[in-house]
Parts: C-alpha cells; sequence; structure tokens
C-alpha cells in the first residue's frame, strides 16, 4: 500500500457518512393531502374520491395536449366561455353568457361574468380570456399545440377565428373568417378551449392554473394527481362537493378492476367488456352510457388491392360484423349501420351496410386475385373500442383465413400508429373516432380531409367533399341533417370503411359513490359527486 | 490503492463514452420519426419539417451525437417528445422510487438468501437442503411477471390483505424529502403513512427478490460447502468447538466474500427485473416508465433511462471491485483487472 | 459470473486436458445418477418432440390452433378444450403445444448466435491479447452495463416486431458473457505446453484456436449455453408479455400469458398455463444445466 493510500476504516467511516448524509436530507417532508381534515358538510361524507385511469395524462394546459386523459383531469380545473350541459353536447353559458352573433354570423360577441377570479388570484376578465385564444392563433401559434388549427382554424384554409379582442373588462369580441356551425360548440371543447390563466401560461403544463371548482395540488409522475376543492368557487350551484380528488394511473384494465374492488380507487375508466362480471362480482357498480364514437375498419382507396370498390365490398362480407361485436363487446357495443351513433341527429335507420355471405366473399376475392392483405393496427385500448385495435384485427384475419386470404398484422403504440397510417403503404387498417363536440362534421368531415393522418382511407370524392364544405356554413335544421344524410349513403355504398361498432362508454364505480356526471366527450365532472363515509 | 481506484474510473469512462453512441444509435438511426408524435394528429407536414429543423433532425448523425453529448455533459438530457419536460426532470422524479424498490429487494433478497444458502449448507443432503435448492431453482425459472400476477390473484384478489399497485395511498404522500417513502414517512412521525407505503412495498419487493435470492442462496450455500471443507474449520471443529460457533465465527464470516461481491452485482441486474415488475405493480419509478416510452418512442427519455442505468451499472461495478480489493486481502490490487 | 464458478470451471477445464476421452464417459455416468436432470432431459426430449410433430404433421392438433370461433371466447377448461380457449375462441392446448415451436426455436437459435459470435470474440481476444483484446472487451463492458432485457426491448422496439428479430435482440445481449468466459478460459490454457508445441510446430493462429483451445473450453460453454437457453426463454417470454415478441396469430407462450393478463379474474387460465410452461421449461433447462456442470465439476463428483 502507498503512502496516500485510505486506510480501511476511513474509507469505511467515509461510506457511512455519505449514507447517513442522504438519510438527513428527508427531514421535513410533508404529506400531499391531510387527511385529517373534515369532510363536508355535515361528516357524512368521505373527504376524498380517487378516479383511476389507463395512462397520465400528457399534459395539463390545454392548448398543447390532445388526449382524453389529460382532458379527464383538465375538466375539473378548467372552466370554458360556453360549456357543454350536463350529460348533452347542447351547449350553455360558461365563463361568459350566450353571445350576440352579427347576422353574417361573423361576428361573436360575449359578455365576461363579474367577480371570477382563478386559483392563483388573478381576475378572469375579457382580456384574460382574450390572451387564451390569442396565444393559439397565428402567428402566435407554435407548432405543438395540436387543436388550435382544428378549434380555431387558419389563414390558410380561410376557416376560425380571425381575431379576438377585449374591447373592455367584460366584452370579448370574436371575429370569424368564415360562418361556422359547429364554432361555439368547439368553444366548449376540453381541448385547445379552456381558460388558462396567463400568469400561469408557461408552467401550466405541470402545474395548472384555472377557476374551476378544484385546485391543482400535486402531480407524481407515474402515479398520481392530486387536487384540492377550490373554497372560493364563483358559481354556488356548481360548487365542489368533495374536499380531495385524486386520479391514479393504473395501465392494466384488470389492474385498475383490482384497486376498485379493493377499495384503493373509487371511480375507473377503460373498461374491457370481459371484466364487466369481475367488477359486479367484486361488489362494485357499472355506469354505462351510450357512447359518440365510430369503431371501424379503414381500405387503403390508394392502395392497388382496394381502389375499386368491388373488392372493398367483397372484403366487406367475409366479415361477420354482428357477430365479431356481439363475441367481442359482450354487449357494451352495438353495430353500427352509420358512421354517427344512432342517438345523434343525422341518423337514419335506412343506411345499409354491406350484408355478411362468406360464399359470395370466398368467390369475389378469388376472382379478384386477392389473396393476401397487409393490415397495420394499433395496441392500445381507446374509447370506441376497449379492446384495442389487435385484438379486433386479429379477429378479422381469423374471418378472412376462413375465406381463404392471409392476413398480416403489424401493430404499433397508438403515438407510433399515427405516424404509421401516413408512411406505411398497408391495405387495410383500423381507427375510430370520439366525438369532440357533438357535431354531426365532426364526424363526417374525416373522409374529406387531406391529411393522411385523419382520412386513413385516403379516400377522395369531390361530391363527398362539396357536401361536407356546404354542411360547415349551413344553419343547423333539417336542411343540414340532410346533407350529412347524403355522405352517410355515399359512406355506405363506396365502402371506404368497414363499419363495425358504437362503443358505450363503461366506468366501475364503487357503490358508496354517487352523483359523477358522465359526459358523452368522454369525460367525467366530479364536482358533484360524494361518497359515503 | 488511490492508483487503482484511479485506473478502475479512466477504465469505465470509454465504456460509457461507447454506450452513449450505441444508445443513441439505436434510438436515431433506426427508429421512427418522432414529429407527428410530437406534433400530434393534426400537424401538417410543413410544421413538421419546421420542427426537424429546429430539433436538429436535419442535421448529419454526427453533429447531431455532439449535441446530445455537449448537452449529456450540462446534465440537459433534452426534452421528453410526449410531455415538453426536461428528461432530467422526468427521470428525477422516478427515479427514487425504483431506487427503493430496489434496495428494499436487495435486502430481502440477502437476508432470505444467506439464511437459506447457510442453512443448507450445514444441513448437506438432508431435506432442507433439497428444500431450499428446489426453492432456489424455481426463483431462477419463474418470470418475474407471472410470479407478481400470480401474487396480485392471491394477496389481493383472493385474500384482500395486499394493495396491488402503487407505492403509498396518495393523500398519504410524503412531498420534498429523500423521496424514499419508507424513509420519509419515518423521519415526519407519520407511522400511518409509514405503515400504509410498507404494505405497498411487500409484493413488489418480494417479486422483484425472488431471483436475486435464488442466486444468493446458491452462491452462499457453495462458498460455505468451500469453506467447511478448509483445513482451518476442520481444525477448529477437531479441536471440540460447537458446530454453531463454528459455521457463524469461522465459516460464514469467510465465506462472505464472495457472497458480497454477488449481492453487489445483483443490485444492478434488478434494475433489469424492476422493468417487469414495475409494469406489473404500477410502481411508478424508471422501469414501468422507461417501457412505456419505448413503446411511445419518446426517443430522448429512452436515452436518457438507458445511460442512466448504464451509469450505475458501471458505477456499482466499480465500487463493488474496490471493496473488494479493499476487504480481500489475497488481491494485489495494483495488478487487478476489470 | 462468478468467481468460484470460473475457477471452478478452469479446474474442470485442466482434468479435462488429462483425460480427455474418458471424460465425457464420466459426465455421462454422473449425470445419468442425477435423478433431476434426467427428469428434466426427458421433459425437454418431449418438447422436442413435440415441436418436431406439431411442426411435420400439424393435424395431429385437436384443434387448428389459429382458427377463431368467437363463441368460445373464453371459454374455461373442459373436456374438449382442457386448456379452455383464448378471447378468439382458439383452443389454448393446441395453441401452447404448437408454442414449443417457437419457444424452443428462439432459446435455441438465440443461443447459437451469441454461442458462435461470443466464442469467436472471446477467443480472438484472449489469444491475441493487447489492444485487439481491450477493444473487444470494452465493447463487451458496454453491453454488460445495460440489463439484457432492457437492451433487448430497445433493440425490438427499433427493429419492429417478429419472431427472427427477437432472436437476433436476445441472442445479440447475451453475447458478452461467452465472450468473457471463453477468453478467461483461453488466458488459462494459452501458455500450456501444447498450446506452445503447437506454436513450435508452426500451426497458424486460427489452427490452434479451433484445434487445440476450443475443445478444451467446451465444456464450460455447453453449461452455460444450457442455462443460457433457459435465460433467453424467459426474455423471449417477457418480449412477448410486454407485445413486442411475434407477429399475431402466431402463438408464443410470453404473449399469450401478456393477452390474458387482463382477464387473470374473469378467465384466469388464459396466463395460468401458458406461465406454467415457461416456468417448467425453464426449469428443466436450469436443472440439466445444473446436472451438468456438478458432472463436470470433478469437486462436485468426488463428493
Amino acid at each position: 500500500m502507498d503512502k496516500n493510500a485510505i486506510s480501511r476504516k476511513t474509507f469505511l467511516e467515509l461510506v457511512a457518512a455519505t449514507a447517513s448524509a442522504g438519510v438527513l436530507a428527508g427531514c421535513g417532508s410533508t404529506r400531499a393531502g391531510s387527511s385529517s381534515a373534515s369532510g363536508s358538510g355535515d361528516g357524512t361524507y368521505a373527504d376524498t374520491i380517487t378516479f383511476s385511469q389507463g395512462s397520465e395524462p400528457r399534459g395539463l394546459d390545454p392548448a398543447f395536449v390532445d388526449d382524453g386523459e389529460s382532458g379527464k383531469v383538465m375538466v375539473q380545473i378548467y372552466e370554458n366561455i360556453l360549456q357543454y350541459d350536463t350529460d348533452t353536447c347542447d351547449v350553455v353559458e360558461g365563463l361568459c353568457g350566450l353571445p350576440e352573433v352579427s347576422d353574417d354570423g361573423l361576428t361573436y360577441t360575449f359578455k365576461v361574468k363579474d367577480g371570477i377570479k382563478f386559483h392563483d388570484g388573478n381576475t378572469c376578465d375579457a382580456e384574460a380570456i382574450a390572451k387564451n385564444i390569442q396565444r393559439q392563433l397565428e402567428p402566435d401559434r407554435t407548432e405543438d399545440m395540436p387543436y388550435a388549427s382544428f378549434n380555431f382554424g387558419s389563414i390558410e384554409s380561410g376557416t376560425g377565428v380571425e381575431s379576438v379582442e377585449a374591447t373592455d373588462s367584460s366584452t370579448l369580441v370574436f371575429k370569424l373568417r368564415a360562418a361556422s356551425t359547429p364554432f361555439l360548440a368547439n368553444l366548449a371543447m376540453c381541448m385547445s378551449s379552456p381558460i388558462v390563466s396567463p400568469a400561469a401560461f408557461d408552467t401550466a403544463m405541470e402545474n395548472p392554473v384555472g377557476t374551476g371548482q378544484y385546485k391543482f395540488v400535486s402531480w407524481t409522475k407515474n402515479s398520481n394527481i392530486v387536487l384540492k376543492r377550490n373554497e372560493d368557487y364563483w358559481n354556488a350551484d356548481k360548487a365542489g362537493k368533495t374536499e380531495n380528488i385524486i386520479f391514479t394511473f393504473i395501465a392494466e384494465a384488470a389492474s385498475r378492476v383490482t384497486a376498485l374492488n379493493n377499495g384503493e380507487a373509487d371511480i375507473i375508466d377503460g373498461i374491457d367488456e370481459a371484466v364487466v362480471d369481475t367488477v359486479e362480482q367484486g361488489g362494485s357498480k357499472i355506469f354505462t352510457m351510450d357512447g359518440m364514437n365510430i369503431n371501424y375498419m379503414a381500405f387503403n382507396t390508394q392502395s392497388e388491392k382496394f381502389k375499386d370498390k368491388a373488392a372493398r365490398k367483397a372484403f366487406a362480407k367475409a366479415v361477420n360484423v354482428q357477430e365479431l361485436v356481439d363475441s367481442l363487446y359482450n354487449g357494451y357495443s352495438s353495430v353500427a349501420n352509420s358512421v354517427m351513433p344512432t342517438w345523434m341527429a343525422a341518423y337514419d335507420k335506412d343506411v345499409v351496410q354491406t350484408a355478411y355471405d362468406k360464399d359470395a366473399a370466398q368467390k369475389e376475392l378469388a376472382d379478384l386475385g386477392i389473396t393476401s392483405v397487409k393490415c397495420i393496427t394499433y395496441s392500445n385500448p381507446r374509447p370506441y373500442n376497449g379492446k384495442g385495435g389487435q385484438v379486433l384485427a386479429e379477429a378479422i384475419q381469423g374471418y378472412l383465413k376462413e375465406v381463404g386470404v392471409d392476413v398480416t398484422i403489424d401493430t404499433y403504440d397508438w403515438t407510433t400508429y399515427k405516424t404509421k397510417v401516413e408512411t406505411e403503404e398497408y391495405d387495410i387498417c383500423f381507427y375510430g373516432w370520439n366525438g369532440d363536440n357533438g357535431d354531426p362534421d365532426n364526424f363526417m368531415n374525416l373522409l374529406s380531409d387531406p391529411s393522411k393522418t385523419m382520412n386513413v382511407a385516403r379516400y377522395q370524392n369531390d361530391e363527398y367533399d362539396a357536401l361536407i364544405a356546404k354542411g360547415l356554413q349551413t344553419a343547423a335544421g333539417s336542411e343540414r341533417d340532410d346533407i350529412y344524410l347524403q355522405c352517410e349513403q355515399i359512406v355506405a355504398e363506396e365502402q371506404p370503411w368497414l363499419l363495425i361498432s358504437h362503443s358505450k362508454n363503461i366506468l366501475g364505480y364503487s357503490p358508496k359513490v354517487s352523483d359523477f356526471h358522465f359526459h358523452p366527450t368522454a369525460v367525467t365532472f366530479l364536482y358533484d359527486a360524494v361518497k359515503e363515509a | 490503492m488511490v492508483k487503482y481506484i484511479v485506473k478502475r474510473v479512466l477504465q469505465a469512462i470509454p465504456v460509457l463514452i461507447a454506450l452513449s453512441i450505441v444508445v443513441f444509435l439505436i434510438m436515431r438511426v433506426f427508429s421512427a420519426d418522432p414529429a407527428p408524435v410530437v406534433l400530434g394528429e393534426h400537424a401538417t407536414r410543413e410544421a413538421m419539417d419546421a420542427w426537424r429543423d429546429s430539433n436538429g433532425l436535419n442535421d448529419p448523425i454526427w453533429k447531431q451525437y455532439l449535441d446530445f453529448v455537449a448537452g449529456a455533459l450540462h446534465g440537459d438530457l433534452g426534452t421528453s417528445y410526449y410531455t415538453h419536460t426536461a428528461v432530467t426532470t422526468e427521470i428525477m422524479s422516478r427515479f427514487p422510487a425504483t431506487l427503493e424498490l430496489a434496495i428494499v429487494a436487495i435486502i430481502i433478497a440477502s437476508v432470505v438468501g444467506i439464511a437459506l444458502g447457510v442453512v443448507s449448507s450445514v444441513n448437506k443432503g438432508k431435506f432442507v437442503d433439497a428444500l431450499s435448492t428446489l426453492l432456489a431453482l424455481i426463483g431462477v425459472s419463474m418470470p418475474i411477471f407471472w410470479l407478481g400476477i400470480l401474487f396480485i390473484i392471491l394477496f389481493t384478489g383472493i385474500l384482500h390483505i395486499l394493495p396491488s399497485g402503487g407505492r403509498i395511498d396518495p393523500i398519504m404522500q410524503p412531498v420534498g424529502g429523500t423521496g424514499l417513502f419508507l424513509i420519509d414517512t419515518l423521519l415526519s412521525g407519520d407511522f400511518e403513512a409509514f405503515g400504509n407505503a410498507l404494505v405497498h412495498m411487500i409484493m413488489p419487493a418480494c417479486a422483484l427478490s425472488m431471483y436475486s435470492m435464488a442466486i444468493i442462496t446458491r452462491m452462499t450455500r457453495s462458498s460455505m460447502l468451500d469453506t467447511l471443507n478448509e483445513d482451518y474449520v476442520r481444525t477448529a471443529r477437531a479441536k471440540g468447538l460447537p458446530s454453531g460457533k463454528v459455521t457463524t465465527h469461522h465459516a460464514l464470516r469467510n465465506a462472505m466474500l464472495p457472497v458480497s461481491t454477488v449481492i453487489g452485482l445483483q443490485l444492478g441486474s434488478l434494475l433489469g427485473g424492476a422493468l417487469l415488475t414495475e409494469t406489473v405493480f404500477a410502481w411508478p419509478g424508471i422501469g414501468k416508465y422507461v417501457v412505456e416510452c419505448i413503446l411511445k418512442s419518446d426517443f430522448p427519455v429512452v436515452q436518457g433511462v438507458v445511460l442512466l442505468i448504464g451509469v450505475i451499472f458501471v458505477l456499482i461495478n466499480l465500487v463493488v471491485d474496490i471493496i473488494y480489493a479493499f476487504l480481500d486481502p489475497r488481491i494485489k490490487y495494483t495488478q487487478a483487472e476489470g | 459470473m462468478s468467481m468460484s464458478e470460473n475457477t471452478a470451471n478452469a479446474a474442470a477445464v485442466k482434468e479435462a486436458v488429462e483425460k480427455k476421452e474418458s471424460l465425457w464417459k464420466d459426465v455421462w455416468y454422473s449425470l445419468s445418477h442425477n435423478a433431476a436432470a434426467m427428469v428434466s432431459l426427458a421433459f425437454i426430449a418431449l418438447l422436442v418432440v413435440i415441436a418436431v410433430v406439431t411442426a411435420l404433421f400439424p393435424s395431429i392438433l385437436p384443434y387448428d390452433p389459429y382458427a377463431q370461433d368467437l363463441s368460445q371466447s373464453f371459454a374455461t377448461p373442459s373436456a374438449a378444450h382442457i386448456f379452455g380457449c383464448d378471447q378468439q375462441g382458439r383452443d389454448m392446448f393446441s395453441r401452447i403445444l404448437v408454442g414449443t415451436q417457437i419457444t424452443l426455436a428462439v432459446g435455441l437459435l438465440s443461443v447459437a448466435i451469441s454461442l458462435t459470435v461470443g466464442v469467436a470474440l472471446g477467443a480472438v481476444a484472449g489469444y491475441k491479447g493487447g489492444a485487439v483484446d481491450t477493444l473487444i472487451m470494452r465493447a463487451m463492458d458496454v453491453m454488460l452495463a445495460v440489463p439484457s432485457i432492457l437492451l433487448a426491448i430497445t433493440f425490438m422496439a427499433a427493429l419492429g416486431k417478429g419472431i427472427d428479430k427477437a432472436v437476433v435482440a436476445i441472442g445479440l445481449v447475451s453475447i458478452p458473457e461467452y465472450a468473457r468466459i471463453v477468453r478467461s478460459q483461453i488466458l488459462a490454457v494459452k501458455e500450456s505446453d501444447y498450446v506452445a508445441a503447437a506454436r513450435v510446430i508452426g500451426d497458424s493462429d486460427a489452427k490452434i484456436i479451433i484445434r487445440h483451445i476450443l475443445p478444451n473450453v467446451m465444456p464450460s460453454i455447453i453449461v452455460r449455453a444450457t442455462l443460457g437457453i433457459s435465460s433467453a426463454i424467459l426474455d423471449c417470454a417477457a418480449l412477448g408479455f410486454l407485445g413486442l415478441g411475434v407477429q399475431p396469430p402466431a402463438a408464443e407462450w410470453g404473449d399469450m400469458l401478456g393477452r390474458g393478463r387482463n382477464y387473470i379474474f374473469s378467465a384466469p387460465h388464459a396466463m395460468f398455463f401458458p406461465g406454467m410452461m415457461i416456468t417448467l421449461t425453464v426449469l428443466a433447462f436450469n436443472l440439466l444445466g445444473d446436472g451438468v456442470r456438478d458432472a463436470l465439476d470433478p469437486k462436485s463428483r468426488k463428493r
């Protein structure tokens, strides 16, 4: 050992000292929430409700996210200029009253309600609201605002909001580039439109500040978000009833069910139809509501195999959609006979989809020389397909095997998948849509969208596009409904999609919990919810 | 000694550089285009191209690598494509969870493993020996994720005595402090929260410890058998010392040297097991996180986590070697090799 | 890799040099008296037979493992379907039987990759020494610096799904283990008299390695490879479990387990049987590997 050697004893002492320094740094920590605080009102209710969902929000600033997981948390924290009614997509007052609209449909004037404050104490006036919209308009709009052009249009397309201004502290004036029937509904959406305190613009992804019933407390990554009731909420009728709301993130559907039955969660969503029995046997309850969605398979209408509608129809005949939906979704989805779900206005029961006919399919596909098909799909469960795209694709693979066609399946995570639908040369792919705002345009324009990630059938039809453009500017009513009916008929006749199902939204909840409001846009409002102690 | 330590540290550096290149190449060259992931489904082609430009993804690959390394040296591993948050922030907020799980698991594995190993070596060839050997074999043979699921079915689904996942009841969660909940809750005197964190720890820690426990059991057993056959132990026995004392005082102490090395190395390999354990038990650590990020193509995070785990691995090996050199008088560290 | 294991292996090699001819006879004798190893060997043989027969004569299976019958979705085990059915109503028993093909193929092929590349690299590093040695072994250190499953997942995520890619990913990540063993063994025998003699005669390096050195390191390689198959099977199952393994409708045990995991209470059979088969198979290779090691270890044979 040379002279400057550390002796064995010194070395061990050093190790011990380092270790204890780390331990001492832990002093002074506190709990995220306080369970000792009294519950709400008379004390018969629990002070905390836990909502468990499949994955973590992407972030909590509505301008920068596009995922439902974020939406479910954000609706507790933020409010919009206008809101949807409790369980429909009818638009009602929000931070502002209903607007005055100019005759040409291009100018909207809103009155902001008095006395509304953000959680940080700043006043929510017309100026603050205008800033929220302005940051999402060109040229301030940045590339990572996924819903900005959808909600507020763009210069290039000549649609959407040209300007928004606060003419005084309580007056907000929007000028549009073109009349738009869905505009007001867009203002109530849980993406892009919720109003954030301007002081929090730089930090709201991690530290949201809104005007809503619940204030943000903490976010433990991969684990949970804790919210606390906003005691200064402006609208006594809709104030939060339970003191703490906790969102936990449990990826596996089975683990969420276990957590619910074990009392670790009070409400869970993203339930696979096959585990409904497990939920009920565990003493928990099931809530269902018709969803505002469509689950479909798209043909690549620009591929060699499926550029003709005859081939698309032949393929469609091979699939027993009724049996598929019944067995995969256990009665929690209904066969889709139209793009829009049954309860939405423009639905028409006279639209007829291609019927199952195995023998005809076998013959026609053989005549066309189609023996193999390349399919891509997604792995994650989606609101319109609780099983995930792979199971669905494999079921289709099973049907096509029976008529002598080999289907090869490539499965990708949803985020990756969205890039693949643009870059891959597939023959068929799986997709779906959950409505954002209850407007038929929100569904039917998918087949006229120039973007390959929206229009995965790569369908192009001038007649259809003209109908969509006309529908956008036509005022709501039977004339507009008729336009979308024609669209439905074109979809059935041309078969760019093989329609599969409309899924019900399913929540599992503890029998002690009541009064949560599930909304068709697939978010759950929790301000009214209470749980027996 | 100092020379030896310096030499070992210097040896670790090229390993880390090469690791950063490998990680970088896998993630940048072979993987899908991140632009649509970042910009969402409504992004235009032009917007994506502009984004690639502003993020340097259109630069030559060597320049991208140098930028990456320059950033990494300043503690900047880039920004998560998915959450827009700094990768270091994302990793550090999850790392304590993994560290705590790994430490508890290695403690369980060491205590139980050494005990089983000693008992079976002393009773070599008897029933207990066969039983613990069998246990050890099952430990290395069972997929950790299957074991974890069986645990959940039994202890949560049927017996309802343990929570199915998570680290602690969120409402009791300590804020600030070390991030190691068992320590934070104890220091703040919150015993209810400590108990809650402890019951959440039981299943994941046991599942994760199983493989290491098996390795430590086998190592202890064979190392004990070797020392029990050494002359000095036989002499001690011949002198009439009680066999229990011989076992603990003479044999165990000498048998522990190789075992301690194995324990050190297992701490590193637990990080691999943590990937699957955390996924099964919804444990909010970096293992579960990196699996999610790989599936989501969030490359900067994957790069960061793989680098971090690599650095930890290399450091553990370094520390184990140095401790070994200190403890084992037979090793002449001036000649020791890595 | 533990130190005493290496010492034991080195001792085994030394002895192997001395009595080359009688070694394998001794090993077999010792192995055949190890009940656990023999049962494992029988089980593995059975798996091989199942894999080969189901590949050559698929009609022998009770059901077409790929044919769906949605009316039988998650059917519980019964006389008709002894392991029950999966979500698509496919017979689990038939799928488990067919799954042996993939499991054994991945186990053997990936070990073949890591063995070939690892032995070559280790042999060159150990024999050449110097800069070549440093370069190769530092590269191996890099791969060892990351848990193999993390490395394999990263490869799979970059390459995409598929059994061929899984074989490559799993094969790549265990190269360093073989390289290290072979290198240390070669360092031990390189200076021995017969290698020196070969050199004097003027044999080429490659010839010396292949003719004289490799045969002597074979025993420890065989032990490692047997145990390596079991860890390759575990890694493959883990990839399948995470959904990164095979292309549908291929039947792979880890993939089947992963699919069953969301239905652990409503259809526990869907995850139980695949998990059981993985465990038994891995256990069998571990027991066999242990048996071979004990048989090769002179200390253990004497005891």
